[in-house]
């Protein structure tokens, strides 16, 4: 609540002002929400039907969410709006295996007066198999903007928890009128992660007490059974942890098992192999290790969409010692094996998807392009992206692939998906497209020649609690860049203002962080953006809160501008 | 069917492990060495043969069966690889500090084959490490017998598939301090410790009467007996009273020793190791008639109160006394040179290099349970090895081989500078540093319960 209600004004505060629609309002519908039509076009495009296809030019229809053909020569009804797709590329929707996109953490709830720790209630200790993801997802999140803007149109969402979070749901990154569920209770949750300073309180704790619950479930079961068909057997405890496991202890749903490294995964499957469920692990970061036992016990994979940063390769020095310099080697290696993971998983067959929890979304693009550059195909990125997720999910027969019948979900960009000057145009999610805005001049020439930032930028930034300004001034001297931006001030009482920190330019891109003081709490805010020319469009991340978009237009100054 | 799986493998005591792995095994003939054989004294240029993975042959001028490999060992001491009773090499997690009693958790769970203090102890001529819960409970978790397979990725295969289940227990300031003083539960004093391990007992004998009675009804016509609730805490402790499972107690001072020697006696449990004993001189006649003796450190003491009343004769004392005694390094820093800490025992007592070297090999093996399979050199056995250079119980000892199942794992000469498994991508390397960070038991304890700092720092 507390977080909720800070959450709330420093957004308010610190981006204060109203929100104002600007969409002309539909003659027929005084809210201007409804659409026209629910029946496009997209003509004389080039379709990538499936992860394999090597794209044909042909015409989509859809119509009610579905898609209704694909081909040159079909005939559009007349209350299809069409949209131009000749300069255009469209690709199957992305499937997201696992996500916490919207996703609200729920209340903790409150300790017992009796409360020990040694021995405390399922709930407070991390074990809620009976909670719903859906009871904590909102599809307003600005987190859902953010994964639809990358092209995702499907999620399974995974409730936030302890070591047995809950059940995940199947949902369509869709309108904000509809629940977007497609399917529900598809698998439980669970991790390695112990609760803080009660029991379990470890990985080693977490393993012992994941088997008791699973056994006593079993358990359970059979004193239930045998209660239902005799008479004369004592009454049998049913609690919620045994209930809310029930399904995955009788095969029908998997635990959606949460692992980073080669451990984390042989701690998962030891355990599945011990005990019999189903199995799906997600997050995996570090896996090389074990590709030959994740094919050969066919354990489904949601690999984590992204790639270590090469911050620490980059700040290797060049005059260095040759111990040392043997050490970098060794750093560059791991860079390098980690990230022609993907590919390895690719060519020993497995059939892995992605998850993008935990992932900086922004990022998504240039985590698929380190990938592919490190051996992955684009074939096999494509297909972890749609059909192996969408198989994973069980949901390959209306996801996945642009048929006839399908969900009419759809990314559209404005060139070859993943290759650098590609940008995405549309996302159609169940029919409904939304548009984003293409930057013009991006061409791979420019690449490599610093654009220079300097100078006085007015800002705007736009998010869901309205519309806020301010200026930033940049200067360069020798080769650095310094500079402050001016915001509201999130305790009130007018403007305030910050340095920049960490300012950086890569060829049109501009990036640099401040830190904000909101009611004694250290905000970390990011800004990137590309510049063209004097202007910048670009978006303004802060701290856990969320991703807005930002523009800016740099003003004549006689000052920065030396 | 699945359950009744379960059910009888706890009932049987077996625990399910990963499937077994083939692990390497490995043939070589060492030649001319000086041999201590440790349970069959001293050979003088003698040859070892090994092949796959097992002695096969110990006498002299054997000639090398084609294809394996002869490594010239003249002026060189061979001895059975070292074995380290206790120590926390290689484990993800020590402690579950949550609960006075954890037996149900294993450390099996958590092994990590990556870690660099594997090849460290490989350097010190250490093959086999007994890698231990920590000393936060008083009944804490089951620990993993690790061989030292340097550059395995599966820690199935470092574990030690063939070795029998073990138990860490904790007496004295660590559990009081972490439950009693840190989080007002029980136990608050050593009175505690004793009554939170026979409430346990007891507790474990209902338990599997509860079963028992089951498993004798349930088939009977018109049963209505159900399944009592699957506890296995309470399963792992009445496999330590039906003797599946060789208690490991952390123990200082002689009053809880024995203690702990009564309670076993009560319980009719007759596989107790103690672990520490620095006051193990005081009843060690005691320590001998009813246990498997005490695995110590040569002269290690006075960092926190109950440790303050020690000696470096206690190993020779008990050893004197007829208890079977080791010498252990519950440290990542100690574990590099145990042959010098087995030395100590000839400064301090005067025992025999046959007597010091079992302080570190067959000792701690038989403590373990593997004394058929390990800790001397013995046609038949398994061929864990160390070379020196200079006898291991000299001050200039070096180590400068050392191999597991015949298979090499540490060549002073040979190997690569660098021998770490796993890096970082995105942390610049940084030196490495030996030291400090050494005593795990309490590790992750500290700021469990938020306890205003311990009033005593190191905490062994």
């Amino acid at each position: 609540m507390k977080r909720t209600l800070l959450k709330a004004s420093v957004l308010a505060m610190m981006l204060g002002g109203l929100l104002g629609w600007s969409q002309a309002y539909g003659q027929s519908d005084p809210s201007g929400k409804k659409p026209v039509t629910s029946t496009y076009a997209i003509t004389n495009a080039t379709v990538f039907a499936n992860a394999s296809s090597s794209g044909s030019k042909a015409t989509v229809l859809i119509k009610d969410g579905v898609i209704k053909a694909i081909g040159s020569n079909i005939s559009l009804p007349a209350e299809a709006q069409q949209i131009k797709g000749d300069s255009l590329f469209i690709y199957p929707g992305f499937i997201d295996g696992a996500s916490r996109a919207g996703i609200t953490r729920p209340e903790d709830p409150k300790r017992p007066d009796n409360f020990v720790s040694s021995n405390p209630p399922d709930e407070i200790a991390g074990i809620t198999p009976w909670r719903n993801a859906l009871d904590q997802f909102s599809i307003q999140s600005s987190q859902v903007d953010e994964l639809r803007k990358a092209g995702f149109t499907l999620a399974q969402i995974l409730p936030e928890g302890g070591m047995i979070a809950g059940k995940s749901a199947i949902v369509v990154l869709g309108d904000e009128n509809s629940t977007n569920l497609l399917k529900e209770n598809t698998g439980l949750a669970a991790s390695l992660q112990g609760s803080r300073g009660m029991y379990p309180g470890t990985a080693v704790g977490v393993m012992a007490k994941f088997r008791d619950v699973y056994k006593n479930t079993e358990l359970t079961q059979d004193r239930i059974a045998k209660f239902t068909s005799s008479t004369g057997v004592s009454r049998p405890e049913m609690n919620a942890t045994y209930l809310g496991m029930s399904d995955v202890v009788d095969g029908k749903v998997p635990v959606i098992f949460t692992v980073g490294n080669d451990l984390e995964v042989r701690r998962a499957i030891s355990l599945q192999q011990e005990l019999g469920f189903k199995l799906v692990l997600t997050g995996l970061e570090e896996y090389d290790a074990v590709i030959d036992l994740i094919k050969s016990t066919r354990t489904p994979v949601l690999i984590k969409l992204e790639v270590p940063d090469d911050k620490a390769i980059k700040a290797q020095k060049e005059e260095v010692s040759e111990d040392v310099k043997a050490q970098y080697e060794r750093v560059k290696e791991a860079y390098d094996r980690a990230i022609a993971q993907a590919g390895k998983l690719e060519k020993a067959g497995v059939p892995f998807a992605f998850t993008t929890l935990g992932v900086k979304v922004s990022e998504v693009s240039k985590a698929m392009t380190n990938m592919m550059e490190a051996g992955l195909s684009k074939e096999a990125a494509l297909a972890a992206l749609t059909t192996n997720a969408a198989a994973i999910l069980g949901i390959e027969r209306i996801a996945g692939t642009l048929d006839n019948g399908k969900m009419a979900n759809m990314v559209i960009s404005t060139g070859p998906i993943f290759e650098e000057d590609s940008q995405i145009k549309h996302v159609i999610v169940d029919g409904k497209i939304y548009d984003y805005e293409v930057s013009k001049k991006k061409n791979g020439k420019d690449k490599g020649e610093a654009v220079d930032p300097s100078g006085n930028w007015n800002y705007t930034s736009e998010t869901p609690a309205g519309s806020s300004g301010g200026n930033f001034t940049i200067e360069k001297s020798e080769g650095d860049f310094s500079g402050e931006i001016t915001y509201d001030d999130p305790q009130g009482g007018g403007e305030t203002s910050s340095s920049l920190q960490d300012i950086e330019v890569s060829g049109n891109k501009l990036s640099f962080r401040f830190g904000v003081n909101a009611g004694g709490m250290a905000l970390d805010v990011k800004v990137s953006g590309d510049i063209n020319g004097d202007t910048m469009n670009g978006n303004m991340v802060i701290a856990d809160f969320g991703s807005f978009t930002i523009t800016a237009n740099r003003t004549p100054s006689q000052i920065a501008k030396k | 069917m699945k359950k009744i799986n379960y059910i009888l493998t706890a009932l049987l005591g077996l625990s399910m492990q990963f499937a077994f792995a083939q692990t390497p095994k490995g043939s070589v003939l060492i030649k001319n060495a000086t041999v201590l054989t440790v349970t069959n004294g001293t050979l003088e240029n003698t040859d070892v043969l090994v092949q796959d993975g097992l002695i096969k042959r110990i006498a002299p001028d054997i000639s090398a069966p084609k294809g394996v490999e002869t490594i010239d060992a003249t002026g060189k001491y061979v001895m059975p690889g070292i074995i380290d009773a206790h120590s926390h090499v290689a484990l993800d997690v020590v402690n579950e500090a949550t609960n006075p009693i954890v037996a149900e958790v294993r450390m099996k769970d958590v092994v990590n084959p990556y870690e660099i203090g594997i090849y460290r102890a490989l350097a010190g001529g250490v093959t086999i490490s007994h890698a231990m819960h920590g000393s936060a409970n008083v009944i804490g978790g089951q620990n993993a017998t690790l061989k030292h397979r340097w550059g395995s990725t599966d820690p199935a295969d470092i574990i030690m598939q063939d070795a029998p289940r073990t138990i860490k227990f904790a007496l004295g300031e660590n559990p009081t301090r972490v439950h009693g003083r840190g989080n007002g539960i029980q136990p608050r004093s050593r009175m505690g410790v004793e009554a939170i391990l026979r409430n346990g007992f007891s507790e474990a004998l209902q338990y599997k009467k509860a079963w028992e009675s089951f498993e004798a009804t349930k088939n009977e016509k018109g049963s209505t007996a159900v399944a009592p609730q699957y506890n296995e805490r309470l399963q792992t402790l009445v496999d330590i009273l039906d003797g599946k499972i060789i208690i490991h107690c952390h123990s200082y001072r002689a009053d809880e020793i024995y203690m702990l020697i009564n309670v076993a006696r009560d319980f009719g449990i007759k596989k107790l190791v103690f672990q520490h004993t620095n006051e193990g001189f005081k009843v060690a006649p005691e320590i001998a008639e009813y246990t498997m003796g005490a695995s110590v450190f040569a002269d290690w003491w006075a960092y926190k109160f109950e440790v303050y009343y020690s000696t470096a004769f206690n190993a020779a004392i008990l050893q004197k006394n007829g208890a079977l005694t080791s010498i252990n390094s519950d440290s990542a820093e100690l574990i590099r040179h145990l042959y010098h800490e087995a030395g100590k025992t000839q400064r301090y007592g005067g025992l025999t290099d046959d007597e010091a070297l079992a302080m570190i090999t067959i000792n701690p093996a038989k403590q373990l349970g593997i004394d058929d399979k390990v800790g001397s050199l013995e046609e038949g056995k398994q061929a864990d090895i160390a070379i020196f250079e200079g006898h291991p119980l000299s001050t200039y000892a070096v180590p400068q081989m050392t191999f597991v199942d015949g298979v090499k794992y540490f060549d002073i000469t040979k190997d690569k500078d660098d021998q770490r498994q796993r890096i970082s991508a995105t942390e610049t390397v940084e030196p490495i540093y030996l030291g400090h960070e050494n005593h795990r038991c309490m590790q992750d304890t500290e700021h469990l319960f938020e306890t205003a700092n311990a009033l005593f720092h190191t905490q062994h």
